[in-house]
Protein backbone atom coordinates (compact mmCIF):
# COMPACT_ATOMS: atom_id res chain seq x y z
CA UNK A 1 0.00 0.00 0.00
CA UNK A 2 2.62 2.08 0.75
CA UNK A 3 4.80 1.97 -2.37
CA UNK A 4 1.61 2.28 -4.10
CA UNK A 5 0.71 5.72 -2.47
CA UNK A 6 4.43 6.89 -2.89
CA UNK A 7 4.10 6.01 -6.81
CA UNK A 8 1.22 8.15 -7.12
CA UNK A 9 2.56 11.02 -4.99
CA UNK A 10 5.57 11.04 -7.05
CA UNK A 11 3.28 10.90 -10.24
CA UNK A 12 3.00 14.22 -9.89
CA UNK A 13 6.57 15.37 -9.78
CA UNK A 14 5.65 17.72 -12.44
CA UNK A 15 3.57 19.51 -9.37
CA UNK A 16 5.56 19.00 -6.35
CA UNK A 17 8.44 20.78 -8.97
CA UNK A 18 6.33 23.82 -9.62
CA UNK A 19 5.78 24.21 -5.94
CA UNK A 20 9.21 23.93 -5.23
CA UNK A 21 9.95 26.79 -7.42
CA UNK A 22 7.32 28.83 -6.14
CA UNK A 23 8.92 28.22 -3.07
CA UNK A 24 12.19 29.30 -4.20
CA UNK A 25 11.46 32.18 -6.27
CA UNK A 26 9.41 33.37 -3.75
CA UNK A 27 11.60 33.10 -1.16
CA UNK A 28 14.31 34.61 -2.86
CA UNK A 29 12.76 37.97 -4.56
CA UNK A 30 11.25 38.39 -0.93
CA UNK A 31 14.89 38.28 0.49
CA UNK A 32 16.53 40.33 -1.96
CA UNK A 33 14.19 42.94 -1.32
CA UNK A 34 13.61 42.49 2.31
CA UNK A 35 18.03 42.41 3.03
CA UNK A 36 17.72 45.50 0.42
CA UNK A 37 14.85 47.77 2.43
CA UNK A 38 16.53 45.64 5.84
CA UNK A 39 19.90 47.06 5.71
CA UNK A 40 17.95 51.22 5.41
CA UNK A 41 15.50 50.20 8.27
CA UNK A 42 18.59 49.24 10.24
CA UNK A 43 20.67 52.20 9.41
CA UNK A 44 18.18 54.37 10.45
CA UNK A 45 17.50 52.57 13.43
CA UNK A 46 20.70 52.76 14.89
CA UNK A 47 20.65 56.38 13.28
CA UNK A 48 21.14 59.43 14.90
CA UNK A 49 17.77 60.93 14.20
CA UNK A 50 15.95 59.18 17.44
CA UNK A 51 12.06 60.45 16.12
CA UNK A 52 12.70 58.99 12.86
CA UNK A 53 14.20 55.67 14.94
CA UNK A 54 11.07 55.80 16.84
CA UNK A 55 8.91 55.61 14.28
CA UNK A 56 10.28 53.43 12.37
CA UNK A 57 10.70 51.03 15.67
CA UNK A 58 6.95 51.36 15.76
CA UNK A 59 6.34 50.12 12.31
CA UNK A 60 8.89 47.15 12.91
CA UNK A 61 7.03 46.40 16.52
CA UNK A 62 3.74 46.05 14.65
CA UNK A 63 4.64 43.71 11.96
CA UNK A 64 6.82 41.82 14.12
CA UNK A 65 3.91 41.55 16.66
CA UNK A 66 1.04 40.36 14.63
CA UNK A 67 0.86 36.89 12.92
CA UNK A 68 2.22 36.38 9.38
CA UNK A 69 -1.17 35.08 8.61
CA UNK A 70 -2.80 38.05 8.97
CA UNK A 71 -0.03 40.24 7.46
CA UNK A 72 -0.84 38.03 4.19
CA UNK A 73 -4.72 38.65 4.63
CA UNK A 74 -4.46 42.21 5.06
CA UNK A 75 -1.82 42.73 2.05
CA UNK A 76 -4.05 40.28 -0.41
CA UNK A 77 -7.94 41.88 0.87
CA UNK A 78 -7.61 44.80 2.63
CA UNK A 79 -5.73 46.70 0.37
CA UNK A 80 -7.69 46.45 -2.56
CA UNK A 81 -10.37 48.18 -0.27
CA UNK A 82 -8.34 51.48 -0.75
CA UNK A 83 -7.87 50.90 -3.95
CA UNK A 84 -4.08 48.89 -4.20
CA UNK A 85 -4.86 45.39 -6.16
CA UNK A 86 -1.91 43.02 -6.27
CA UNK A 87 -1.70 39.77 -7.86
CA UNK A 88 -1.40 36.55 -5.37
CA UNK A 89 2.10 36.20 -6.48
CA UNK A 90 2.75 40.70 -5.87
CA UNK A 91 1.17 39.91 -2.48
CA UNK A 92 3.32 37.35 -1.43
CA UNK A 93 6.07 39.17 -1.93
CA UNK A 94 5.40 42.59 -0.82
CA UNK A 95 3.82 40.56 2.44
CA UNK A 96 7.38 38.70 3.06
CA UNK A 97 9.65 40.96 1.78
CA UNK A 98 8.04 43.79 4.46
CA UNK A 99 8.43 40.77 7.41
CA UNK A 100 12.37 40.06 6.11
CA UNK A 101 12.73 43.72 6.31
CA UNK A 102 11.34 44.39 10.01
CA UNK A 103 13.44 41.17 11.20
CA UNK A 104 16.69 42.19 9.33
CA UNK A 105 16.16 45.56 10.33
CA UNK A 106 16.67 44.84 14.08
CA UNK A 107 19.15 42.78 13.39
CA UNK A 108 21.34 45.06 11.16
CA UNK A 109 20.75 47.79 14.31
CA UNK A 110 22.01 45.37 16.61
CA UNK A 111 24.58 44.77 14.44
CA UNK A 112 25.77 48.40 13.78
CA UNK A 113 25.67 49.11 17.87
CA UNK A 114 28.00 46.42 18.80
CA UNK A 115 30.76 47.77 16.54
CA UNK A 116 32.87 49.57 19.48
CA UNK A 117 32.48 54.00 19.41
CA UNK A 118 36.21 54.23 19.05
CA UNK A 119 36.11 53.09 15.85
CA UNK A 120 33.73 55.24 14.44
CA UNK A 121 36.06 57.57 16.26
CA UNK A 122 38.88 56.60 14.87
CA UNK A 123 37.69 57.11 11.41
CA UNK A 124 36.33 60.29 12.18
CA UNK A 125 39.54 61.39 13.39
CA UNK A 126 41.07 60.45 10.04
CA UNK A 127 38.44 62.72 8.26
CA UNK A 128 35.97 60.56 6.86
CA UNK A 129 32.65 61.72 5.83
CA UNK A 130 29.61 59.97 7.90
CA UNK A 131 29.23 58.16 4.85
CA UNK A 132 32.46 56.65 4.45
CA UNK A 133 32.65 55.43 8.30
CA UNK A 134 29.24 54.01 7.35
CA UNK A 135 30.68 51.60 4.50
CA UNK A 136 34.52 51.50 5.20
CA UNK A 137 34.52 50.72 8.92
CA UNK A 138 31.24 50.17 10.76
CA UNK A 139 29.25 48.40 8.33
CA UNK A 140 31.65 45.51 7.07
CA UNK A 141 32.20 44.95 10.89
CA UNK A 142 28.38 45.14 11.81
CA UNK A 143 27.89 42.51 8.59
CA UNK A 144 30.59 40.08 10.18
CA UNK A 145 28.79 39.73 13.43
CA UNK A 146 25.06 39.64 12.12
CA UNK A 147 25.71 37.36 9.38
CA UNK A 148 25.25 33.92 11.65
CA UNK A 149 21.50 34.87 12.55
CA UNK A 150 20.97 37.07 8.89
CA UNK A 151 20.85 33.60 7.69
CA UNK A 152 19.03 32.01 10.68
CA UNK A 153 16.36 34.78 9.41
CA UNK A 154 16.60 33.09 5.68
CA UNK A 155 15.39 29.80 7.09
CA UNK A 156 12.35 31.53 8.80
CA UNK A 157 11.67 33.50 5.88
CA UNK A 158 11.56 30.50 3.86
CA UNK A 159 9.66 28.66 6.29
CA UNK A 160 7.29 31.23 6.47
CA UNK A 161 6.40 31.49 2.59
CA UNK A 162 4.48 28.34 3.18
CA UNK A 163 1.85 30.94 4.59
CA UNK A 164 0.94 32.16 0.96
CA UNK A 165 -0.63 29.10 -0.01
CA UNK A 166 -3.35 30.71 2.19
CA UNK A 167 -4.15 33.14 -0.75
CA UNK A 168 -3.77 30.32 -3.48
CA UNK A 169 -0.17 30.90 -4.22
CA UNK A 170 1.01 27.05 -5.92
CA UNK A 171 3.93 26.85 -3.30
CA UNK A 172 5.14 23.74 -2.00
CA UNK A 173 2.94 23.54 0.58
CA UNK A 174 -0.35 24.13 -1.69
CA UNK A 175 1.09 21.62 -3.73
CA UNK A 176 0.73 19.23 -1.07
CA UNK A 177 -2.88 20.03 -0.42
CA UNK A 178 -3.53 19.58 -3.98
CA UNK A 179 -1.42 15.76 -3.82
CA UNK A 180 -3.51 14.59 -0.83
CA UNK A 181 -6.99 15.32 -2.23
CA UNK A 182 -5.99 12.30 -4.30
CA UNK A 183 -3.62 10.37 -2.96
CA UNK A 184 -5.53 10.13 0.75
CA UNK A 185 -2.52 9.52 2.86
CA UNK A 186 -1.26 12.71 4.07
CA UNK A 187 1.61 11.54 6.55
CA UNK A 188 3.15 10.58 3.59
CA UNK A 189 2.43 13.59 0.88
CA UNK A 190 3.47 16.14 3.82
CA UNK A 191 6.11 14.37 4.90
CA UNK A 192 7.70 14.57 1.28
CA UNK A 193 6.73 18.49 1.68
CA UNK A 194 8.58 18.59 4.62
CA UNK A 195 11.71 16.56 3.32
CA UNK A 196 11.27 19.44 0.71
CA UNK A 197 11.67 22.43 2.82
CA UNK A 198 14.36 20.72 4.93
CA UNK A 199 16.66 20.23 1.63
CA UNK A 200 16.41 23.93 0.99
CA UNK A 201 16.81 25.24 4.56
CA UNK A 202 19.48 22.79 6.35
CA UNK A 203 22.03 24.11 3.99
CA UNK A 204 21.66 27.84 5.34
CA UNK A 205 21.51 26.14 9.21
CA UNK A 206 25.28 24.22 8.39
CA UNK A 207 26.14 27.63 6.69
CA UNK A 208 25.16 29.64 9.90
CA UNK A 209 26.58 27.46 12.27
CA UNK A 210 29.57 27.23 10.22
CA UNK A 211 29.80 30.83 10.03
CA UNK A 212 29.26 31.70 13.55
CA UNK A 213 32.06 29.43 14.60
CA UNK A 214 34.39 31.34 12.24
CA UNK A 215 33.35 35.03 13.46
CA UNK A 216 33.80 33.97 17.27
CA UNK A 217 37.41 33.13 16.01
CA UNK A 218 37.89 36.24 13.86
CA UNK A 219 38.00 38.95 16.81
CA UNK A 220 39.73 36.78 19.06
CA UNK B 1 49.53 75.92 15.52
CA UNK B 2 47.34 75.36 17.85
CA UNK B 3 45.48 78.79 19.75
CA UNK B 4 43.22 77.86 22.74
CA UNK B 5 41.84 81.14 24.12
CA UNK B 6 39.27 81.28 27.21
CA UNK B 7 37.80 77.60 25.99
CA UNK B 8 35.26 76.04 28.54
CA UNK B 9 33.31 73.01 28.49
CA UNK B 10 30.74 71.47 30.60
CA UNK B 11 29.54 68.15 31.03
CA UNK B 12 25.82 68.55 32.34
CA UNK B 13 26.78 70.79 35.76
CA UNK B 14 30.51 68.96 35.70
CA UNK B 15 32.87 71.84 34.20
CA UNK B 16 35.46 69.54 32.95
CA UNK B 17 37.94 72.62 30.91
CA UNK B 18 37.94 76.11 32.74
CA UNK B 19 39.02 78.69 30.81
CA UNK B 20 41.93 77.08 28.75
CA UNK B 21 44.04 79.51 27.31
CA UNK B 22 47.20 78.12 25.85
CA UNK B 23 49.30 77.99 22.56
CA UNK B 24 51.24 75.37 20.59
CA UNK B 25 54.35 76.54 18.20
CA UNK B 26 54.78 74.51 15.06
CA UNK B 27 57.46 71.89 15.92
CA UNK B 28 56.61 72.34 19.72
CA UNK B 29 56.05 68.91 21.89
CA UNK B 30 54.14 69.54 24.50
CA UNK B 31 53.35 66.94 27.25
CA UNK B 32 50.07 67.04 28.89
CA UNK B 33 49.99 65.04 32.33
CA UNK B 34 47.71 65.26 35.51
CA UNK B 35 45.50 62.87 37.79
CA UNK B 36 42.64 60.67 36.17
CA UNK B 37 39.38 63.35 35.49
CA UNK B 38 41.61 66.17 35.38
CA UNK B 39 40.65 67.06 31.63
CA UNK B 40 43.30 66.23 29.70
CA UNK B 41 42.27 63.66 27.49
CA UNK B 42 38.95 66.11 26.84
CA UNK B 43 41.88 69.27 25.97
CA UNK B 44 43.27 67.05 23.04
CA UNK B 45 40.09 65.49 21.44
CA UNK B 46 38.75 69.26 21.51
CA UNK B 47 41.75 69.74 18.89
CA UNK B 48 40.37 67.63 16.41
CA UNK B 49 37.02 68.33 17.09
CA UNK B 50 36.05 65.07 18.75
CA UNK B 51 34.89 66.79 21.65
CA UNK B 52 32.72 70.08 21.27
CA UNK B 53 32.96 72.99 23.91
CA UNK B 54 30.43 75.39 25.20
CA UNK B 55 32.72 79.08 24.97
CA UNK B 56 36.05 80.58 23.75
CA UNK B 57 37.97 80.22 20.94
CA UNK B 58 40.13 77.12 19.46
CA UNK B 59 41.93 77.60 16.29
CA UNK B 60 43.64 74.82 14.70
CA UNK B 61 46.11 75.32 11.83
CA UNK B 62 44.14 78.47 10.98
CA UNK B 63 41.22 77.05 11.13
CA UNK B 64 38.36 78.12 13.96
CA UNK B 65 37.05 74.83 15.44
CA UNK B 66 34.00 76.52 15.47
CA UNK B 67 33.06 75.98 12.00
CA UNK B 68 31.59 72.63 12.15
CA UNK B 69 31.76 72.42 8.41
CA UNK B 70 36.00 73.04 7.95
CA UNK B 71 36.41 70.29 10.58
CA UNK B 72 36.50 67.82 7.92
CA UNK B 73 39.41 69.64 5.90
CA UNK B 74 41.21 70.27 9.49
CA UNK B 75 41.02 66.54 10.51
CA UNK B 76 42.64 65.58 7.53
CA UNK B 77 46.14 67.72 9.14
CA UNK B 78 45.55 66.46 12.70
CA UNK B 79 46.91 62.56 13.66
CA UNK B 80 45.14 61.22 16.38
CA UNK B 81 46.45 57.97 18.12
CA UNK B 82 44.00 56.49 21.04
CA UNK B 83 44.42 54.95 24.12
CA UNK B 84 43.06 51.73 22.70
CA UNK B 85 44.74 51.66 19.76
CA UNK B 86 41.43 51.69 17.87
CA UNK B 87 42.53 49.84 14.49
CA UNK B 88 40.20 48.29 11.80
CA UNK B 89 40.02 44.69 12.92
CA UNK B 90 38.92 43.32 9.38
CA UNK B 91 41.61 45.20 7.58
CA UNK B 92 45.22 44.46 7.65
CA UNK B 93 48.06 46.44 8.84
CA UNK B 94 48.77 47.95 5.43
CA UNK B 95 45.25 48.72 4.86
CA UNK B 96 44.67 49.83 8.28
CA UNK B 97 47.49 52.54 6.95
CA UNK B 98 46.44 53.27 3.57
CA UNK B 99 42.09 53.09 3.95
CA UNK B 100 42.05 57.19 5.03
CA UNK B 101 44.78 58.33 2.70
CA UNK B 102 43.11 56.08 -0.56
CA UNK B 103 39.26 57.35 0.55
CA UNK B 104 39.76 60.84 2.22
CA UNK B 105 43.11 61.92 0.82
CA UNK B 106 41.80 60.38 -2.60
CA UNK B 107 45.56 59.35 -3.10
CA UNK B 108 46.09 56.02 -5.83
CA UNK B 109 46.34 52.76 -4.31
CA UNK B 110 49.92 52.61 -5.57
CA UNK B 111 51.27 55.20 -3.95
CA UNK B 112 49.39 55.14 -1.28
CA UNK B 113 50.99 51.53 -0.13
CA UNK B 114 54.24 52.96 -0.96
CA UNK B 115 53.80 55.36 1.75
CA UNK B 116 52.03 52.67 4.15
CA UNK B 117 54.99 50.57 3.48
CA UNK B 118 57.52 53.00 3.99
CA UNK B 119 55.60 54.46 7.67
CA UNK B 120 55.72 50.22 8.50
CA UNK B 121 59.06 49.76 8.36
CA UNK B 122 60.26 52.98 9.55
CA UNK B 123 57.71 51.87 12.79
CA UNK B 124 59.29 48.69 12.34
CA UNK B 125 56.87 45.93 11.32
CA UNK B 126 57.92 46.23 8.11
CA UNK B 127 57.46 41.64 7.97
CA UNK B 128 53.85 42.69 9.75
CA UNK B 129 52.15 44.27 6.42
CA UNK B 130 49.81 41.48 6.21
CA UNK B 131 48.73 40.89 9.73
CA UNK B 132 45.20 41.64 11.11
CA UNK B 133 45.47 43.53 14.19
CA UNK B 134 44.57 40.40 16.53
CA UNK B 135 47.51 39.04 15.83
CA UNK B 136 50.24 41.73 16.99
CA UNK B 137 50.48 42.32 20.22
CA UNK B 138 49.38 45.51 22.36
CA UNK B 139 52.86 47.68 21.07
CA UNK B 140 53.01 46.45 17.41
CA UNK B 141 49.07 47.56 17.20
CA UNK B 142 49.94 51.36 18.98
CA UNK B 143 53.11 51.51 16.08
CA UNK B 144 50.21 50.78 13.43
CA UNK B 145 48.14 53.24 14.96
CA UNK B 146 50.88 56.02 14.86
CA UNK B 147 51.74 54.93 11.09
CA UNK B 148 48.09 54.77 10.00
CA UNK B 149 47.78 58.25 11.42
CA UNK B 150 51.57 59.39 9.67
CA UNK B 151 49.94 57.93 6.54
CA UNK B 152 48.34 61.22 5.82
CA UNK B 153 50.86 63.49 6.60
CA UNK B 154 49.50 65.58 8.83
CA UNK B 155 50.82 68.83 10.35
CA UNK B 156 49.72 68.15 13.92
CA UNK B 157 49.95 65.29 15.90
CA UNK B 158 47.80 64.32 18.91
CA UNK B 159 48.52 61.17 21.62
CA UNK B 160 46.38 60.67 23.96
CA UNK B 161 47.57 57.98 26.55
CA UNK B 162 49.01 55.90 23.78
CA UNK B 163 50.94 53.76 26.37
CA UNK B 164 48.44 53.57 29.20
CA UNK B 165 46.90 50.41 27.83
CA UNK B 166 50.14 48.57 26.83
CA UNK B 167 52.27 45.90 29.24
CA UNK B 168 55.23 47.31 30.87
CA UNK B 169 57.89 45.39 28.24
CA UNK B 170 56.32 47.28 24.81
CA UNK B 171 56.09 50.81 26.13
CA UNK B 172 59.37 51.18 25.27
CA UNK B 173 58.99 50.52 21.41
CA UNK B 174 55.91 52.73 21.56
CA UNK B 175 57.89 55.31 23.01
CA UNK B 176 61.00 55.41 20.38
CA UNK B 177 58.76 55.45 17.64
CA UNK B 178 57.36 59.13 19.52
CA UNK B 179 60.67 60.26 19.96
CA UNK B 180 62.19 60.30 16.39
CA UNK B 181 59.07 61.64 15.24
CA UNK B 182 59.56 64.31 18.00
CA UNK B 183 63.21 65.01 16.18
CA UNK B 184 61.68 65.36 12.79
CA UNK B 185 59.76 68.32 14.29
CA UNK B 186 56.61 67.29 14.36
CA UNK B 187 54.34 69.51 16.06
CA UNK B 188 52.97 67.45 19.00
CA UNK B 189 50.95 67.23 22.19
CA UNK B 190 50.99 64.18 24.13
CA UNK B 191 48.51 62.73 27.16
CA UNK B 192 50.58 60.95 28.95
CA UNK B 193 52.38 60.02 32.43
CA UNK B 194 55.97 58.87 31.21
CA UNK B 195 57.70 61.24 32.22
CA UNK B 196 60.80 59.66 31.25
CA UNK B 197 59.53 60.57 27.89
CA UNK B 198 58.61 64.36 28.78
CA UNK B 199 61.96 65.04 30.02
CA UNK B 200 63.79 63.52 27.09
CA UNK B 201 61.97 65.41 24.25
CA UNK B 202 59.15 67.85 25.58
CA UNK B 203 59.52 71.44 25.20
CA UNK B 204 56.93 72.32 27.72
CA UNK B 205 54.66 70.39 29.99
CA UNK B 206 51.57 70.95 31.10
CA UNK B 207 50.11 69.86 34.36
CA UNK B 208 46.20 69.85 34.99
CA UNK B 209 44.12 69.31 37.34
CA UNK B 210 39.92 69.63 37.86
CA UNK B 211 39.49 71.02 34.39
CA UNK B 212 42.38 73.74 34.38
CA UNK B 213 45.72 74.07 33.40
CA UNK B 214 47.46 74.61 36.94
CA UNK B 215 51.29 74.55 35.64
CA UNK B 216 52.94 75.01 32.57
CA UNK B 217 56.96 74.84 32.37
CA UNK B 218 60.07 73.45 30.54
CA UNK B 219 60.93 69.90 31.34
CA UNK B 220 63.37 70.53 33.52
CA UNK B 221 62.04 73.42 35.26
CA UNK B 222 58.83 71.33 36.18
CA UNK B 223 60.76 68.43 37.85
CA UNK B 224 63.16 69.67 39.35
CA UNK B 225 61.23 73.14 40.70
CA UNK B 226 57.47 73.15 40.58
CA UNK B 227 55.77 76.44 41.12
CA UNK B 228 52.45 74.95 42.99
CA UNK B 229 51.70 72.26 45.52
CA UNK B 230 49.41 70.54 43.43
CA UNK B 231 52.21 69.59 40.99
CA UNK B 232 54.47 68.63 43.75
CA UNK B 233 51.87 66.62 45.28
CA UNK B 234 51.23 64.64 41.86
CA UNK B 235 54.61 64.54 40.70
CA UNK B 236 55.27 62.93 44.44
CA UNK B 237 52.65 60.34 43.53
CA UNK B 238 53.89 59.39 40.10
CA UNK B 239 57.77 59.75 40.40
CA UNK B 240 58.28 58.48 44.02
CA UNK B 241 59.70 54.35 42.58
Amino acid sequence: MFWFYLERVLGYWPVLLKGLGMTIGLSLLSLVIGVAIGFAFGIIRAGRNRWLSRALGLYIDLFRATPFLVQVFIVFFILPVIGIELSAFAAGVVALSNMAACFIGEIVAAGLKAVPAGQREAALASGMTRAQQMRLVVMPQAVRIITPSLVGQFVLLIKDSSVVSAIGLLDLTRAGWLIVQSVPNGLLVFGIIGIGYFIICYPLIWLSRRLERRSQAAFL
Amino acid sequence: MIDFSGVNKWFGPLHVLQDISLTVAKGEVVVVCGPSGSGKSTLIRCINGLEPFQSGRLIVDGADLANRKALRALRMEVGFVFQSFNLYPHKTALENVTLAPIHVRRLGRAQAEERGRALLEKVGLGDKMGSYPHQLSGGQQQRVAIARSLCMQPKIMLFDEPTSALDPEMINEVLDVMVSLAREGMTMMVVTHEMGFARKVADRVIFMDRGAIVETAPPEMFFTAPAHARTRDFLGKILQH
